[in-house]
């Protein structure tokens, strides 16, 4: 009882310090130079998505010190035409961006011709969650002369990557096939998991609540499905199972069907995991904007509801990642199935 | 910021960042198969395969020893009743062996009878011959004796042997 309760009030105390830190640097720094005092809720709303979005600079922030911002991307390439940052033509980083892609600033200004592909906040969270994962990995590579995994974090690797291969690979794909894709799904699995589970320590961000991360990695998933398809029932199969098994007038009608199938899967990967991934930080964060903006006294109600929500999180933080791998699993097993399901009706059409 | 800047810290897509993702991706992807999934897929196939391999030596094993156990059991049986047999047939050899040696031991006794009976006959015959060669000798010893003179010559030893065989032969004539 006693060792919950201190688990409980380390939380308390973590979840609090972390808003207010990040408020206290927030209004420290001011947004805009206005004259007059802002809209507090909008300001709180600005600094929140600030906090959530990706960025080139990354503010790494305890309570009552102030670091000043490491601007990662600068590393890259500090202004167009430098490094990573690639201006195809004079100017082009200048010129606006088409109404048509205003929500889609960054893809506007690559159509532009200003290529900025310097890596940003969300790339510097996935180096440092590969880099810890890479550590837990080594750490958990201990084994006896037979084999057996030693030491708490071999077993804990092990049970997960059996889980990944038992549970997800065989499941989904087959006992013959699942095995070869266990590799890819295990990778999926740790790689999300790790960047989760980074954003969820406090001053970290986290790089699959933006949605061009998830985007990146639902592409991934595509991909490996159509080659599963690709080997599994061959160009032919592939192409034939695009258009149906029906009869020839239904035929476009079942392509189209199909076609938009193939990227309605990726796209809810995408969705799902950046969604989850961001709304559960913003209810964290919103949380604790109660103090800021309704009344100081709100915390006594803010601060153990977002304790709640964190431990919620770090729930999620591992099932999403099982659920981006479960559902890569799927899809490849539909795919690699392509192939079975066309032999197997290919031997009834002998009898 | 007005709403369509806030949207779009959100929906904002970045080619770089894109690319950054699958390097990295395909980094972790790279190193981890090499590092930690091969080895430790590879050493947990090993570990299944050993522990089937040794479920079926094991299952193989039990079989051999039932199959060693039920022939020890046959032998066993087999040996049990090859020895009671030998017993019998020893019993009866036994059998006859020592009607053998009865039948022996009685024909040697029966022979020995015999013998013993003849050669008592013939000692009887011997001595009943004796006795009466004896007889003769001491009637002519008595009769000498008696007519020493006259009767030493041999016309009356003749007459006096006559004498004791007509004896012998009227009054012994069964001995």
């Amino acid at each position: 009882m006693m060792k919950l309760k201190n688990v409980w009030l380390v939380l308390l105390a973590g979840v609090a310090a972390l808003g207010l830190n990040a408020f206290a640097s927030g209004h420290d720094e001011g947004h805009g130079g206005g004259g007059g005092p802002k809209d507090a809720a909008k300001e709180t709303a600005d600094f929140i998505l600030h906090h959530v979005a990706d960025d080139t600079e990354y503010h790494f922030e305890l309570p009552f010190v102030h670091f000043p911002a490491f601007h990662f991307s600068a590393l890259f390439g500090e202004k167009p035409g430098d490094g990573l940052y690639v201006e195809r033509s004079p100017g082009a980083c200048s010129l606006p961006v088409a109404d048509t892609f205003k929500p889609y600033p960054s893809l506007g200004a690559f159509l532009n011709g200003c290529w900025d592909l310097r890596p940003t906040k969300a790339i510097l969270m996935m180096w440092i969650a590969m880099v810890l994962l890479f550590t837990f990995v080594f750490l958990g590579g201990k084994r006896d002369q037979n084999g057996v995994p030693k030491g708490l974090a071999a077993h804990v690797i092990e049970s997960l990557v059996l889980f990944v291969r038992d549970e997800i690979a065989v499941k989904n794909i087959g006992a013959e096939e699942g095995p070869k894709y266990t590799p890819f799904l295990a990778t999926c699995f740790f790689f999300i998991m790790s960047i989760n589970y980074l954003g969820l320590i406090p001053g970290f961000f986290t790089g699959t609540g933006v949605i061009t991360v998830t985007a990146a990695l639902a592409v991934i998933t595509f991909v490996v499905t159509q080659v599963a398809g690709l080997k599994s029932a061959g160009p032919v199969g592939y192409v034939a199972h695009l258009f149906g098994d029906v009869p020839l007038l239904m035929k476009p009608l079942m392509f189209v069907v199909e076609f938009v199938g193939l990227f309605t899967k990726p796209f809810a990967l995408m969705v799902r995991l950046f969604a989850n991934m961001l709304a559960g930080h913003m209810v964290l964060f919103f949380l604790l904007a109660l103090i800021f903006v309704v009344h100081v006294g709100a915390a006594v109600l803010s601060v153990p509801m977002a304790a709640a929500i964190y431990v919620l999180e770090l729930f999620v933080a591992i099932l999403q990642a099982y659920i981006f791998t479960l559902l890569s699993a799927l899809f490849i097993g539909q795919s690699v199935a392509l192939g079975h399901h066309h032999h197997g009706e290919a031997h009834e059409g002998h009898h | 910021m007005n709403a369509l800047v806030l949207a779009s810290s959100f929906t904002d897509v970045k080619p770089g960042l894109i690319i950054w993702t699958w390097i990295t991706f395909i980094v972790v992807f790279i190193a981890l198969r090499k590092m930690a999934w091969g080895p430790l897929l590879k050493s947990v196939e090993d570990r299944e395969k050993n522990i089937v391999n040794a479920i079926e030596s094991a299952k193989r094993e039990r079989a051999e020893a039932e199959k060693l156990l039920v022939e020890q059991k046959t032998a066993i049986a087999q040996a049990r009743q090859e020895a009671a047999e030998q017993v019998r047939k020893t019993q009866a050899d036994m059998e006859k062996f020592r009607e053998e040696l009865m039948g022996k031991a009685k024909k040697e006794a029966e022979d020995l009878k015999v013998d013993a009976r003849r050669s008592i006959e013939e000692e009887r015959a011997k001595a009943v011959s004796d006795i009466k060669a004896e007889a003769a000798k001491l009637s002519i010893q008595i009769a000498e004796k008696l007519l020493t003179e006259r009767l030493d010559d041999p016309k009356h030893q003749q007459l006096a042997q006559q004498f004791v065989a007509e004896l012998a032969q009227k009054k012994m004539p069964s001995a």
